[in-house]
């Protein structure tokens, strides 16, 4: 017991609580930026007078909104543009490294100024992992949201199949994907793929008029995942995550059992969105640090660590039964 | 069993193939008729020419939608008129203004940073057995004075000062077209080698 009293003070399980901030905060943006440039256009055509209501109002609600940050809306507010796919943060472009690579194989030729707007995304990848799945995609949210749906609908006596599939499926999706592009000349990993989607749809959406093609695939995602697998889409069949998962097989920060603290409970198992191991150190390429068993744990035996590989099966935790009787064999 | 479990996994991609195009199929399918016509639409300014080339350069982030300050940018979704989620401007509805947002924010080479006078988007194009002062049904001059270009790019006639004329310096914004009076928009936007004049006579 002496060890749980040395626990470093860092209160790793309320990382979690951060990271669903983080997805509701890059949610709100998607859902917000294209009421803004809505409103830069009106700003724009300087026409407040012809106006329809309900337009006026938008334009009374976004100017309340952005008047403390600026005082010229149509320049200033181009400052934060774009989705998680490709954007603008204050001068500086950002890419996800798929459109970048989608972009290379439908053309066939590499274009070096967008390498750089990937670089900051990759480097944060190889060092942290899968982490833009569980961190920033816009995704996960509505997919972590419908996991909790699929929970309260098993709790009710309704039938939510939950079949494993292999999860090496993702990055035959993400290759297949890469060679269409290439064959059609078009950047198609960028139709299947829910981050893109979901940010260009709410623009259509909001600014346009209406939702496209994207919404009725996205909407067959969620059911594939509420009816067929747990996050199937995520495990099974993103390209995405399939290419962030192979950035990140060697990332340095990664989640580990503490043995000395583990008393062998598997919260940890039944609550890892994507079936993980973490209660016999299985993490593997896939995990991507969304902190769920770290918060979840109830003797806090799982941390971040720096190393390159997951240590393998480091046995029965410490403070668990199986432990104890191994303990007792070998006193006797 | 080897092969059975290659049969199982094949039909399950080709399932998972159909399921993923499904919706897109779908969205063809019940797409409203267009009441605008495709052939009408133009890419944005400092577009890659070739429409292949274009086609493969865009990543359908839609950032430059998001920056343009006339909102005239729009995507192709299920209208079938290009490259799924590249955009496009149909300046019938609304046209460009050429402040040059859209090619700064793209992150790839599909648009590129063009000085205004060497953006080319075709030039425009009159039909002169039906614009208003060609066949003497009245005075307009509309398209003359919206022209972000001056007397460069659209100018009257010397000998009727209302009969309008494109000349070379035009870069095809169409502006020309949104402001356009006449319902069967005898001004479009065509390519270069089709010249600035036309007489349809439906």
């Amino acid at each position: 017991m002496t060890t749980a009293n040395q626990k470093p003070s860092f209160p790793w399980r309320h990382l979690n609580k951060l990271r669903w901030l983080t997805l509701s905060v890059v949610m709100a943006m998607l859902v917000l930026l294209p009421f803004v440039h809505v409103y830069q256009t009106y700003v724009a055509a300087h026409a407040y007078d012809l106006l329809a209501p309900a337009e006026k109002r938008l334009y009374d609600v976004m100017e309340t909104l952005t008047s403390p940050f600026t005082g010229d809306p149509a320049a200033d507010l181009d400052a934060i543009k774009g989705t998680v796919w490709s954007g603008n943060l204050f001068g500086l472009k950002l890419s996800d490294p798929l459109a970048w690579l989608g972009q290379a194989a439908a053309g066939l030729e590499l274009y070096w100024p967008m390498l750089v707007t990937v670089l900051i995304p990759v480097a944060a990848t190889l060092v942290f992992g899968r982490f833009f799945c569980g961190w920033i995609c816009p995704a996960t949210l509505l997919y972590e949201l419908n996991s909790n749906l699929r929970a309260w609908l098993h709790w009710l006596g309704f039938k939510t199949g939950n079949r494993r599939f292999d999860r090496r499926f993702k990055y035959l999706v993400l290759a297949v994907g890469l060679v269409l592009s290439a064959l059609t000349g078009s950047v198609l990993v960028a139709a299947v793929y829910p981050p893109a989607i979901i940010g260009r749809e709410l623009y259509y959406a909001v600014a346009l008029g209406g939702f496209g093609a994207g919404t009725l695939f996205f909407v067959l995602t969620l059911l594939f995942d509420l009816l067929v697998a747990r996050r199937g889409f995520c495990r099974y069949l993103c390209p995405g995550g399939a290419l962030y998962s192979l950035l990140g097989r060697y990332r340095l920060v990664r989640i580990q059992r503490v043995v000395e603290d583990c008393n062998d409970c598997a919260k940890c198992n039944a609550v890892c969105e994507f079936g993980l191991d973490p209660l016999r150190d299985g993490f593997g390429q896939e995990c991507n640090n969304c902190t769920a068993c770290i918060a979840v744990c109830p003797t806090d035996a799982l941390a971040f660590r720096l190393r390159v590989t997951d240590a393998p099966y480091q046995g029965p935790g410490h403070l668990g039964r199986q432990y104890r009787k191994q303990q007792a064999k070998k006193a006797a | 069993m080897q092969r059975r479990g290659f049969l199982k996994r094949a039909g399950m991609l080709a399932t998972g193939i159909a399921a993923g195009g499904l919706p897109y199929g779908i969205a063809r399918l019940t797409a409203p008729p267009g009441q605008h016509d495709p052939r009408r639409h133009v890419r944005l300014p400092g577009a890659l020419k070739d429409e292949a080339a274009f086609a493969a350069a865009c990543i359908g982030c839609g950032l430059c939608g998001e920056v343009c300050p006339p909102r005239c940018i729009r995507f192709h979704r299920s209208d079938g008129g290009g490259a799924l989620n590249t955009p496009y401007i149909d300046p019938q509805r609304k046209a460009c203004i050429l402040c040059g947002k859209c090619m700064e924010v793209c992150p790839t080479e599909a648009l590129s940073v063009t000085p205004r006078d060497e953006i080319d988007m075709g030039i425009a194009q009159i039909d002169r057995s039906a614009c208003y002062p060609w066949v003497d049904q009245g005075i307009c001059g509309a398209c003359v004075s919206i022209c972000p270009l001056g007397e460069r790019a659209i100018g009257f006639k010397m000998w009727n000062q209302y009969r309008p004329v494109v000349k070379k310096a035009c870069v095809g914004c169409g502006l020309c077209v949104e402001v356009c009076p006449h319902p069967s928009l005898p001004i479009r936007i065509v390519e270069r080698s089709q010249g600035t004049v036309t007489r349809h006579s439906i």
